[in-house]
């Protein structure tokens, strides 16, 4: 009985229609589902940007004023400061780094605790969980405003913010890699007798240290952006040259700052980006390449 | 009839497969055998067009028309691809979409892009997936999701899914290696009837010489990427089958017996497996 589409009949479909009716249409519970949830949808969008006055003159008339700005950004200008403007840059690039470098190694015995696989102590681990949560529940614009608030401007109050809102993120992010580690590796390191220390350290961290690094790394990326606007609300670096040059209305030099923006942030991405690539690969072979690996072993 | 001429497969400095030259007649079951590393999967995965060829020709013949597989491209690759079906070792399914999404894969390429991207399958596919599903007694789990199904079951879902893209040949890469003796039996016998019944060559992929002897008409051997034997699976004498294996040379498979099996669970031939082990 060889099947192929063009021996099937009318009635074989039919028959095979009353035997499985699901597979050939949604019940009417979920047709109904369906159009609900892609109805509403469209209903919560289209009623938003009407409240909001997507739909009035005031948004279309915003476009020419938007139109003589952008005419004013050009050409960039302001090269005359050029010397302080790159101290800046370098001074949130130090921001960011210090800040990401201070979060990431607060996260990592952190993200330990807060893991219920590696932490037992419920009630504990819950709360280190939580507390993870309040640190970056809060944006870093405003641990940013309450530091400068506390410890005057400068890069200071922005290292601290970022570090802060970093611990929390990548407590959360650790904790969940470690939550989702293959339970294999472990049972092999405790079926050998291991203790705690050693399970974490040969079962636990080689899977995890890649997702560490190549989080902590996308947050350097993420930060560098952040941290040009911690400048507008003082704390120092390029943003404070920007948000300068914008009360100043002098958009050229402001167009002069965004370009060196745009391009720090670009390579920065860049070779962030190469680096995790780096990382992540190395577990993903190829079917050739596992075969090609195999005969180097078997010859 | 599948021809293969020179066929050649380089990994940088390794050669995978090294001037494999095969003809396959139309409704023959093919089994190779050899170590893992010696070429099969590569060979295989040669022939659907999931690696090309270093050098060398693929040459599919019907109806006296010759088609140059190497040479495809395009949309006739994916009919290519469509025709010669192919069945893995880890079953290669989609573990979140049901049994009967997972069968419907097999006529993507019989669908315009637009109607297959919204599963919009004709009610004559829906019922012909349901067939190849009875076929290989799967049908009760079709609504169920993918992962929910054991080894065996999978494989034979994605048998199924082989079986309605109405293939010309079936390419099966280690089928039952990852599956117990029971299963093994099952899937090895789906693919023997699926042979005989519908007339598909099938190009079977094994590692234990008992299985390929007990389901294929023609054997062959490959070594290092080489042919090494090519015939009736019963000429198969114990003394070349310790060759394809390397017996002897890397000393990893000292206790290598030619009574090791993966369908059988042993209690029928018990007299055979116990003579061939005192051997």
């Amino acid at each position: 009985m060889s099947v192929r589409l063009e021996n099937l009949t009318a009635d074989d479909v039919r028959v095979e229609r009353e035997r499985f009716p699901r597979v050939f249409s949604a019940t009417p519970r979920e047709l109904a589902l369906r159009w609900l949830v892609w109805g509403s949808t469209a209903l919560i969008l289209l009623y938003g940007l009407y409240h909001f006055g997507f739909f009035s003159q005031r948004f279309i008339h915003g476009f020419t004023k938007l139109s003589v700005m952008a005419g004013q950004l050009f050409p960039p200008a302001g090269w005359q400061y050029m010397p302080q403007f790159l101290h800046s840059m370098a001074e949130t690039l130090a921001m960011a780094f210090l800040g990401t470098l201070i979060g990431a190694t607060f996260a990592i015995p952190l993200g330990f605790l807060a893991s219920k696989n590696m932490f037992p102590v419920r009630v504990l681990q819950f709360g280190f969980r939580r507390f993870s949560d309040v640190l970056r529940s809060a944006d870093y614009l405003i641990w940013a405003l309450i530091f400068v608030r506390a410890i005057g401007l400068g890069p200071l109050p922005g290292i601290m913010a970022i570090a802060i809102v970093d611990t929390g993120t990548l407590t959360k992010l650790y904790s969940e890699a470690i939550e989702n580690i293959d339970r294999r590796q472990i049972e092999g390191i405790r079926a050998s007798g291991g203790n705690w220390y050693q399970v974490v350290r040969f079962g636990v961290l080689p899977q995890v240290l890649p997702v560490m690094l190549s989080n902590a790394l996308y947050m350097f990326e993420s930060n560098t952006r952040a941290a040009t606007i911690l400048g507008i609300v003082g704390a120092g670096g390029i943003g404070f040259e920007l948000s300068d040059a914008l009360r100043a209305f002098e958009f050229d030099r402001a167009c002069l700052i965004i370009i060196m923006i745009i391009i720090v942030v670009y390579f920065i991405d860049f070779f962030s980006k190469r680096i995790r690539e780096r990382f992540i690969r190395g577990d993903s072979f190829q079917q050739g390449a596992e075969e090609s690996v195999s005969l180097r072993v078997g010859s | 009839m599948l021809r293969l001429q020179n066929l050649t497969k380089t990994f940088g400095v390794l050669t995978a497969v090294d001037d494999v030259t095969l003809d396959v007649p139309t409704g023959q079951m093919l089994g190779i055998i050899g170590r893992s590393g010696a070429g099969k999967s590569t060979l295989l995965r040669m022939i659907n067009r999931l690696g090309d060829a270093t050098s060398g020709s693929i040459l599919f013949e019907e109806n006296g028309d010759a088609v140059d597989v190497n040479a495809l491209k395009g949309r006739a690759l994916l009919n290519w691809r469509t025709h010669c079906a192919m069945i893995f070792q880890q079953f290669n399914l989609i573990p979140r979409l049901n049994v009967i999404s997972n069968v419907l894969m097999g006529r993507i390429n019989y669908n315009s892009t637009l109607k297959s991207l919204f599963t919009l399958f004709s009610p004559e596919e829906r019922a012909l997936a349901i067939r190849a599903l009875d076929r290989l007694d799967v049908s009760a789990q079709a609504l169920q999701r993918a992962d929910t199904l054991s080894g065996g079951q999978q494989q034979r879902v994605a048998i199924a899914r082989a079986l309605v893209q109405e293939p010309k040949i079936m390419l099966a890469d280690e089928p039952i290696a990852s599956l117990d003796p029971r299963n093994a039996g099952i899937v090895m016998d789906a693919l023997r009837r699926i042979n005989r019944e519908d007339g598909i060559t099938v190009i079977c992929n094994l590692h234990t010489l008992d299985t390929a002897k007990k389901y294929c008409d023609r054997l062959v051997g490959m070594k290092m990427g080489k042919v090494v034997y090519d015939g009736d699976p019963m000429a198969l004498t114990d003394e070349l089958a310790r060759d394809i294996y390397g017996v002897g040379e890397g000393g990893e498979d000292e206790e290598f017996s030619v009574a090791v099996t993966s369908t059988s669970l042993g209690q029928k031939n018990t007299a055979t497996n116990v003579r061939r082990m005192r051997q």
